[in-house]
């Protein structure tokens, strides 16, 4: 155990000292322990090349100031018979080490904002839409039926019977099925719809770099992204929403186009099964309320609420 | 000490007030109720370590429970209120308490009161040659407001359904309906008067401070006169005064949300977003709040061990100001992926990376002050030294923030924990316990023993190092910020052996505060005499005995003299007190 623990602590150190070393990085990656996951999104990795960009500019001047700080402090100590230099500074130092902050400042912002840009651009459109509802402490996820379109919703009814506020008079959403994971095709645009019936969550995936808060009263309509392998994540909820925010997460699986296709066909047709078990029943119903003109009428006039 | 309270004078606090003429005294007037700033100066200080204890248990707290979820909490587990831990183990929603509380306890019940209400108190009307604050009895005042504040915060970890658990940022309608958070509307409630009280501690405090040095300064104390430590409490205060005010409104509206069914923050009527951006039009600023004044310590005990005048005095203020006024244009840094706009996110995203300029400054001139100076390695210069680097990599670490896409990825992870206690615990705190030791034999007459301070330095950069570097890759792994129990995590399993790492170097660094306040106590009454200047230093404290008298100069100095004149040319010893007309054959230079 002790073992295990300075290994790590070394670690821990030799990434501080080599932090540039690739042989490092490789070693540290293999792990999964010292740095990020493998980024298994098409924006993901172009974050991680701004990231390790910012990562070695950092480090480059972490190092390099350091090593003339502590070169200096040791250069400079009190010894008998040294007497200090008397100076109140310099100013055309001080213009340089002004100057050359703002130029690598202002370089790094137009690059962070361009791929910021990029990142939300507007959605491809033949991505795979998924309406993400978060809840207290949970997700639940809508997906098109087959018409491929998401029935339109209404964020201020969601209700113990309507948790994803669809709006009734939409036809669009009568084929919508639900799912408790998130399931996607590789290789495909994947657009999200993100709500919340409750408070704050937010959608965060480590592997695909990607966090944003879902607020409610509010679609965030911003999110896309294109994976680019085939696994098990886990979506986890990164906003503080309450006592049980620990353990708010949803299984996402990456599958292929054709396990995916497979899935869906299985929703839709389980869906529709469950559409024409609901006609039934509305149907008897129906007919069972007209023996009594008087409710029957009531029903007609409240609609599908009573 | 004579008790002869009869001829009261209520103080003036001026420059020429008669050195001779006390106020009342005995226990109640000079340790209670007391108007003298550097007793108030004293009291804060004593009630922020306090407060510091108490939030550092409450760290231990959370530390155990990351690295043992579901154990029970050794030795006081407990002890632990039912809304917090069932039988010792902690509960989630008590975990949510751990670190709600942590952090609202540091930021305003610590780090605050200890550097604005401590060293500002002690030092100001010391270090600008007056006699006392412009507002003694408001003084007294803003430091009852801040108990009273505590007292209200310790509450509510009593009350019905606990203390507040929404974060310290209490994110709305989370922090608004007591329904979506256990119910604890009481905890939240006390919450936000709390807050409001302390708030109102800060104003009256900023106000003082301004008043002070803009009316009392000795004469011949310029403006670009003052030391630096001066300078950062009076840019300091007017970011107070223009902040502090926007979190108790918001304080206020979450207050009548929670109680009197007010919608502002509400999803349906009001807006949640607005919350934040409330709360961080303050929040940024507070972060420059809790880390200016520590800079202006800090550039106070360079020059001293280092014997030499700060470099860059000028560019030193002028960043402190520009810090100032770009602190109020990035709050939305914060709020990059809240669902605000995005265009202004990319907006927040250039004033952020601005504002790293300054702070850039900032660091090259310490460096260039400790460049070919004589160097000696005190405590307090110790703390002083390694509060640049630990400035340094919480600085750096901020740059991965303030780029948008890569905020994509690290916000609200652990990476974001780390950072902020590379600034707040390397920079602020680091700051403090350099000034503490360095400013001790000024107030107490007594020096504070050196080497339990050098333990105490070693044991503290160490550990601190071991805790919070760490968690860089915890948050690169992927580890979100307040979840109780991250083994629950796939991704997160394998990072468990490194939170249960980080969790024994926190206990390390919890234990090295003893050797502190051992140190602390056991100085007052057997640490070595200090005279009044044991360091050479050249400000105005150092003229005075240590500790000064009431009304703290016999007569109102006149000042001749920049703060750090260090080493000149030509002068037998190698300072030159600001009070003292340079000798002939002294070459100075100005700055």
């Amino acid at each position: 155990m002790m073992k295990n623990f300075s290994t790590k602590l070394l670690c821990v150190g030799v990434l501080l000292l080599l932090a540039g070393a690739p042989e490092v990085m490789a070693a540290v990656r293999d792990t999964n322990l010292y740095w990020a996951p493998e980024a298994v999104t098409v924006t993901g990795k172009r974050i991680d090349v701004l990231l390790n960009f910012i990562f070695y500019l950092t480090g480059a001047v972490f190092v390099l100031t350091q090593a003339v700080y502590i070169y200096y402090l040791v250069k400079y100590r009190k010894r008998p018979g040294s007497k200090a230099h008397y100076s109140h500074g310099n100013n055309k130092l001080e213009i340089i080490w002004t100057a050359i902050p703002t130029a690598i400042f202002i370089g790094l912002v137009i690059y962070s904002n361009r791929l910021w840009g990029e990142i939300h651009s507007a959605p491809p459109e033949n991505s795979v839409k998924v309406d993400v509802v978060s809840y207290q402490f949970g997700w639940d996820m809508r997906y098109p039926g087959a018409d491929g379109k998401l029935g339109k919703i209404d964020v201020n009814t969601y209700s113990v019977d309507n948790k994803f506020g669809l709006v009734p008079d939409d036809p669009a959403g009568d084929d919508d099925f639900a799912s408790t994971e998130l399931v996607i095709p590789v290789g495909q645009p994947v657009h999200l719809y993100l709500h919340s019936r409750d408070v704050i969550h937010s959608v965060y995936v480590p592997a695909f770099r990607l966090y944003q808060a879902a607020v409610p009263g509010r679609t965030i309509a911003w999110v896309w992204f294109e994976t680019t392998k085939t696994g098990d994540f886990q979506l986890a909820c990164s906003q503080i929403c309450g006592s049980g925010h620990y353990n708010m997460k949803a299984p996402i699986r990456v599958v292929t186009q054709e396990e995916f296709d497979k899935w869906q066909a299985g929703k839709i047709a389980a869906k529709a099964q469950e559409a024409k078990a609901a006609a039934a029943a509305r149907e008897t119903r129906q007919s069972t309320a007209a023996l009594d003109p008087a409710t029957g009428s009531a029903r007609n006039s409240a609609g599908e609420k009573l | 000490m004579s008790t002869s309270a009869t001829t009261f004078v209520p103080d003036q606090g001026t420059a020429d007030h008669d050195h001779g003429h006390h106020g009342p005294q005995g226990f109640f007037f000079t340790y209670i109720w007391s108007v003298d700033h550097k007793m108030i100066g004293l009291q804060y200080l004593w009630t922020s370590f306090f407060f510091l204890l108490l939030g550092g248990l409450l760290a231990m707290g959370i530390r155990f429970q990351l690295a043992y979820p579901g154990t029970e909490v050794p030795l006081i587990g407990m002890l632990l209120p039912s809304t917090v831990a069932s039988d010792g183990i902690i509960l989630p929603g008590g975990y949510n308490m751990l670190f709600t509380m942590h952090a609202t306890v540091m930021v305003f019940l610590v780090v605050m009161p200890l550097l604005i209400g401590g060293f500002g108190n002690f030092l100001i009307p010391l270090k600008i040659g007056a006699g006392d604050m412009a507002f003694p009895t408001l003084n007294a005042m803003s430091y009852w407001l801040y108990v009273l504040s505590g007292l209200i915060i310790l509450a509510s970890f009593f009350v019905d359904g606990g203390a507040a658990s929404s974060g310290w940022t209490a994110y709305a309608p989370l922090s608004s309906t007591a329904a979506y958070n256990n119910n604890t509307q009481i905890g939240q409630s006390l919450w936000c008067i709390g807050l409001f009280v302390n708030g109102l501690s800060s104003i009256a405090g900023a106000t003082n401070y301004i008043t002070t040095i803009v009316n009392m300064r000795a004469p011949g104390m310029t403006m670009f006169r003052l030391p630096l430590s001066v300078w950062s409490l009076f840019i300091t205060s007017w970011l107070l005064i223009l902040a502090v005010p926007v979190l108790s409104a918001a304080a206020a509206m979450l207050f009548t949300d929670l109680n009197f069914g007010t919608t502002f923050f509400n999803a349906q009527q009001g807006q949640p977003l607005l919350w934040q951006h409330l709360f961080w039009f303050f929040g940024h600023p507070e972060v420059y709040i809790m880390i200016l004044p520590a800079m202006g310590l800090v550039s106070e005990i360079l020059p001293v061990f280092a014997r030499k005048p700060i470099f860059g005095y000028k560019a030193m203020v002028w960043a402190m100001v520009a810090i100032g006024f770009l602190g109020f244009i990035v709050w939305g840094h914060h709020m990059f992926v809240s669902g605000m706009n995005l265009t202004l996110g990319a907006m927040f995203s250039v004033s952020t990376m601005v504002i790293a300029v300054p702070s850039a400054i900032k660091t090259f001139n310490w460096m260039g002050t400790v460049w070919r100076g004589s160097i000696s390695f005190t405590t307090p210069m110790l703390f002083a030294l390694a509060f640049v680097s630990m400035f340094v990599i919480g600085g750096l670490s901020g740059i991965f923030m303030a780029s948008t896409p890569v905020d994509l990825f690290v916000h609200n992870s652990y990476f974001i924990v780390a950072h902020i206690h590379y600034v707040l615990f390397g920079g602020s705190l680091f700051g403090a316990f350099a000034a503490i030791y360095f400013w001790y034999p000024k107030m107490f007459g007594r020096m504070m023993n050196e080497t339990l301070g050098k333990i105490h330095f070693f044991a503290t950069f160490v550990f601190f190092n071991l805790t919070f570097f760490p968690m860089h890759n915890l948050g690169l792994g992927g580890m979100m910020r307040r979840i109780a129990d991250p083994t629950l995590y796939d991704h997160l399993r394998a990072l468990q052996p490194l939170n249960v790492f980080v969790t024994w170097a926190a206990f390390g660094m919890g234990l090295a505060t003893f050797i502190f306040l051992y140190n602390f106590i056991w100085s007052l009454r057997h640490g070595k005499k200090a005279g009044n200047n044991p360091w050479d230093s050249t400000t105005l404290e150092w003229t005075v005995p240590s500790p000064p008298g009431h009304g703290n100069f016999e007569k109102t100095p006149t000042v001749y003299n920049g703060p750090y004149e260090y080493s000149v040319p030509g002068m037998a010893k190698d300072f030159l007190p600001q009070d003292e007309k340079a000798p002939d054959g002294a070459r100075l230079a100005a700055h």
